[in-house]
């Protein structure tokens, strides 16, 4: 992405490996961003993949940001104070579910300037916003239909299976919520009948 | 397994499929770790996208721990393979890289076996490659390190000099590159480096290179007293001599020195006629800011002038080259080793500035008026050279702000032993420390080098946010070691707020509330408690209503409430915990009332122009009926329905003005009043949650439905902001007035880079219009001839308080003026044949 020798340390500034693995490996054609859904190992062994050499790098002139791990209750009102100590912000999109058009932790930040956009990356990718740490990634540009979450109830991947608790993003996964609530339905059901039957011997 | 042997290339990406056992990966992973260590020490801070990192990381405690490969597999049986060596250059550069970062200073021994190293590979191509690029690279990208580096290659001369001559070929061409492109801190790193191989260099060695800028400096001197760039070489030149005398201390050096400092005296000694524009103080007339002293490089002549009569002592740089007692072999080499002849370093014929432009620097502490010495005073030249490696540190790492954090945290690592106190040193321990020992704590020298930076005037390097993440991440590494300097920085600035340069000040709020919003909003508010029942418009209670007005903004109003003890909670109203503001017209009472709802309705079904006409035209003939202007009374019901129907959210409100525009455009252009009234409907409605009128204002602007000069107009000359002057004490209104002025000089500034006349006239004459209106109204202000502040029935007291902002506000956008008025000026070829 940048010519010239490498730096001597790290750049905050490059697209995350989840950009390139997606172009790189899977090349899907879906809609959205969010599912870092497979597990761990895989993507720690594939951080270092590098794409074939694309004929034109399309985050070359990117200026919008993917934002990630944003508390459901967030604002667009707290992401424009806080993005806009990189630059003027041209257009922001909430990240909502696909049912219930609520947020769903994450957005998109379009700035007027591939070099906001950069200096976002570095200085305000990894801080806190609304007290959560949130991840910035350059992105090649927001397409209708990408602000909805792609998990199976319709919000973002990571929050159908996650197992802690998350309290700024609705609890457990959903789908664990889900299976809990089941299991506690049978539970009662069950310990139900055993009080009636424990009822109907005394 | 001898696939997984090197070479390795385009074996970088592991396949998760892969077939293989899973001992065999991992011990795979080992070896890859080790032959492709990208960023080793350097600071050990990675990106935080870079998951694998983290992952070597834990792999590599794992062996250090063990003393050899062992992995999570204990199941597997087969007898463990011999460690995988990475080849020599590879070594080379983790070894270089890491240079100077271990606590233990171990400095002699980790030069000598680097340089052992790269003697012995003398004839290997790749480890000679990367020796020679590696070591330009680290001079200007780890400007900490510059004199461990050079002692490297200072051992590296005495074991194979002729390694050296392509090297200091490579830096003193690059250094001339530099130069010809401006890049002054490139250049001044460069020549740091080369004078600390002064002891390996024949002759006058750099001392001529330094004479030559100085010839330089004076003609630029002679020619202009606005000049800056023969200031900045006269820095480059005395920041310069102090490593020459630390490396080669002989009494020749000190006469060149002598000679050299006799000369820069007169350029250094007089105050720059910019340096009353960039004082970071704004005292009241007939006191003296204290900086008024405080020319960078008047500093260090004086400096360097003790330090001379003191016989160079330079007690805080580290001396890498020199070996202790039991090396006196090796100290012998060094002393004994052969000098090279310096290639000439020949500047360009003409002098440029540089991408930026520069000014005249002013030495900014915020720890120097204590009781106790807690950073290097003034009168020592270890305050200058240590800031100036900070700095550079700083600046030059930007692209990855943990590193930066990283080398705060360990500054004492690269400064001679004794230099600073221990880490973490309560402040109020200091007093306890003896007489002749320091008392510097590694912290406050730190955090005041990054303070220093958001207080440059009139823009630091990088954007303000940058010096926001650094402290923040320097704050997450060692909490308890630099939360209490930020503590007693806030503290200063807070008691200081009355005669600091207003710009500052809002930085100073700016980011004391983007800092607490990532570590909780933690703050001792009770030592300002008293304060909170000053007048609203006294510094310390406007900057108190300020940050949390600020605070809210990045958090909610009942959050922020819950952090404050109760004196404060007075000033977070029930309106401010209310998301949504009501719609005035829903009450009955407000005349309208009907109108109002009805727009509203309109609006909200997205109703077409034509249905929308009609209500507008009742309300004006009603207006009529009742004499008052009816344009104005039908934006203000009009913009206030835009308002309250897009009030879900920021982009709820730009969709509904995008569908209005139109309307809104011809009620702007249509009369000054109407424009006015959309400016107060908007802030009306989000009187209690200003962020989000002044968002709303700078999209305003950017439709053109207002002007920047309705905007001033409406600030500081209308008393709609705030009656009697109150406006000027309000943070919030000097963000929106320096919001739209830097909107108006961005674009201009952007038209004339742009490189196209056309229109670039009317971008000049309406900038400088604007500068004009906001003058005329500031004087009045400052002056106290404002009607408003004139009249007896109103005065409650607080004139002086009033006159008072208006002087600090005029300063400020005067020097804005005045930076943009040289801007044009730099490019006055361009502006004149527009």
């Amino acid at each position: 992405m940048r010519p010239g020798p490498r730096s001597t340390v790290d750049r905050l500034d490059q697209p995350s490996a989840y950009y390139h693995n997606r172009n790189n490996k899977r090349r899907r054609n879906d809609h959205g961003r969010d599912g870092k859904d497979g597990s761990k190992d895989g993507d720690t062994e594939m951080t270092d993949a590098k794409p074939e050499e694309p004929p034109e790098d399309p985050l070359k002139n990117a200026t919008t940001l993917y934002v990630g791990n944003l508390s459901f209750y967030t604002t667009e009102e707290q992401v424009y104070e806080l993005f806009s100590k990189c630059g003027e912000i041209k257009r922001l999109v909430m990240g909502l579910d696909r049912f219930q058009k609520t947020p769903c932790g994450f957005c998109f930040v379009e700035y007027y300037t591939h070099q906001d956009a950069l200096d976002c990356m570095k200085y305000i990718g990894g801080t806190k916003l609304d007290e959560r740490v949130i991840r910035t990634d350059l992105d090649p540009g927001f397409e209708e239909g990408r602000q909805y979450g792609r998990g199976k109830s319709g919000g973002q991947v990571r929050d159908e299976y996650r197992d802690d608790f998350d309290e700024g993003r609705g609890g457990l996964g959903r789908a664990i919520q889900a299976e809990r609530m089941r299991e506690a339905e049978r539970n009662r059901e069950r310990d139900g009948h055993h009080e009636d039957d424990y009822g109907r011997l005394r | 397994m001898s696939r997984f042997h090197y070479p390795l290339k385009g074996h970088r990406r592991i396949n998760r499929s892969s077939c293989l056992p899973r001992g065999c990966i991992l011990r795979f992973l080992i070896a890859m770790a080790d032959y492709d260590r990208r960023q080793p020490g350097g600071g050990g801070g990675g990106g935080y996208n870079s998951r694998k990192r983290r992952y070597r990381g834990k792999r590599r405690d794992r062996r250090l721990a063990n003393g050899a490969v062992t992995d999570d597999d204990d199941y597997d049986r087969r007898p463990q393979r011999r460690r995988y060596d990475a080849p020599a250059h590879v070594r080379i550069r983790k070894q270089l890289l890491g240079l100077a970062e271990s606590p233990l200073r171990r400095w002699h021994e980790d030069v000598q076996s680097i340089a052992q190293l790269i003697a012995d590979g003398h004839d290997d191509q790749e480890l000679q490659t990367t020796f020679l690029d590696l070591v330009p690279q680290m001079v200007i990208e780890q400007p900490l390190k510059i004199p461990f580096v050079a002692a490297v290659v200072l051992v590296v001369n005495s074991l194979k000099p002729e390694l050296l001559d392509a090297l200091l070929a490579r830096i003193t061409s690059t250094t001339e590159q530099r130069a010809k492109e401006g890049e002054w801190r490139d250049v001044k790193l460069y020549l740091k480096f080369l004078a600390c191989l002064q002891s390996c260099l024949e002759g006058d060695g750099l001392f001529s290179v330094l004479e030559e800028l100085f010839s330089r400096a004076v003609d630029l001197q002679t020619a202009s007293s606005d000049d800056t760039i023969g200031t900045e070489l006269v820095k480059i030149i005395l920041l310069t001599i102090p490593y020459i005398l630390a490396a080669a201390p002989s009494t020749q050096s000190q006469q060149k020195a002598a000679e050299l400092m006799d000369k820069t005296d007169i350029i250094a000694s007089e105050p720059h006629a910019l340096q009353v524009l960039i004082d970071p103080y704004h005292t009241e007339s007939g006191t003296e800011s204290p900086a008024a002293n405080m020319s960078l490089i008047g500093l260090l002549q004086k400096q360097l002038q003790n330090e001379a009569a003191s016989g160079w002592s330079l007690s805080c740089l580290p001396r890498p080259w020199r070996m202790p007692l039991e090396e006196i072999e090796q100290q012998e080499k060094l002393d004994n080793a052969k000098k090279h002849t310096l290639p000439t370093i020949s500047l360009p014929e003409k002098v440029t500035a540089g991408p930026r432009p520069l000014f005249p620097e002013i030495y900014f502490s915020v720890y120097i008026h204590q009781d106790v010495e807690s950073v290097p005073t003034v009168n020592n030249i270890a305050s200058s050279i240590i800031r100036d490696a900070l700095l550079d540190t700083i600046n030059v790492l930007h692209f990855n702000r943990n590193v930066t954090a990283r080398f705060l945290i360990d500054a004492d690592c690269y400064f001679a032993p004794g230099t600073f106190i221990k880490r973490a040193t309560p402040f109020d321990r200091l007093r306890e420390v003896d007489g002749d020992r320091s008392s510097w704590k590694p912290e406050d020298v730190a955090v005041d080098a990054v303070f220093s930076q958001l207080f440059q005037l009139p823009t630091p390097e990088h954007k303000l946010v940058y010096y926001h993440s650094v402290l923040t991440e320097a704050c997450k590494i060692a909490p308890a070691a630099i939360a209490p300097s930020l503590g007693r920085a806030i503290r200063y600035c807070y008691q200081n707020s009355h005669c600091l340069d207003l710009e500052l000040n809002y930085r100073f709020l700016d980011w004391f509330t983007h800092h607490l919003s990532n570590f909780g909003f933690m703050w001792k508010w009770t030592e300002w408690v008293e304060d909170v029942n000053l007048p609203d418009k006294h510094p310390y209670k406007s900057f108190i209503l300020g940050a949390l007005d600020k605070e809210i903004r990045l958090s909610f109003a009942q959050r922020i409430k819950g952090t404050l003890p109760e004196p404060y909670q007075a000033l977070i109203g029930p309106e401010k915990e209310q998301d949504t503001p009501e719609f005035k017209f829903n009450n009955e009472h407000t005349p309208f009332s009907a109108e109002g709802k009805e727009l509203a309705a309109l609006l909200k079904r997205k109703a077409t122009d034509e249905e929308i006409q009609p209500v507008i035209d009742h309300i004006h003939s009603a207006a009529l009926d009742q004499a008052i202007d009816p344009l104005v009374t039908s934006t203000d019901i009009f913009m206030t329905a835009v308002c309250w129907v897009g009030s879900k959210s920021l982009s709820h409100v730009l969709a509904c003005i995008e569908r209005t525009k139109d309307r809104l455009l011809d009620a702007g252009a249509a009369s000054e009043a109407a424009r006015a009234q959309i400016i107060t409907a908007v802030m009306n409605y989000w009187s209690s949650h200003p962020g989000v009128a002044i968002s709303i204002i700078e999209k305003l602007l950017n439709y053109s439905i207002v002007t920047p000069n309705a905007v001033i107009d409406w600030a500081l000359v209308s008393d709609r902001a705030g009656p009697y002057g109150q406006a000027l004490s309000k943070a919030w209104v000097f963000e929106l007035v320096f919001n739209t002025v830097v909107k108006v000089t961005s674009r201009l500034r952007q038209v004339v880079k742009g490189g196209v006349p056309e229109g670039l006239q009317e971008e000049i004459t309406a900038m400088r219009e604007l500068f004009k209106i906001m003058d005329d109204a500031l004087v009045s202000w400052a002056q106290g001839t404002k009607d408003q502040l004139m009249d007896p029935v109103v005065s409650d007291g607080g004139e002086d308080l009033v006159k008072r902002w208006g002087e600090r506000w005029l300063r400020v956008f005067r020097r804005r003026s005045a930076i943009e008025e040289a801007f044009l000026n730099e490019n006055q070829t361009l502006v004149e044949s527009a």
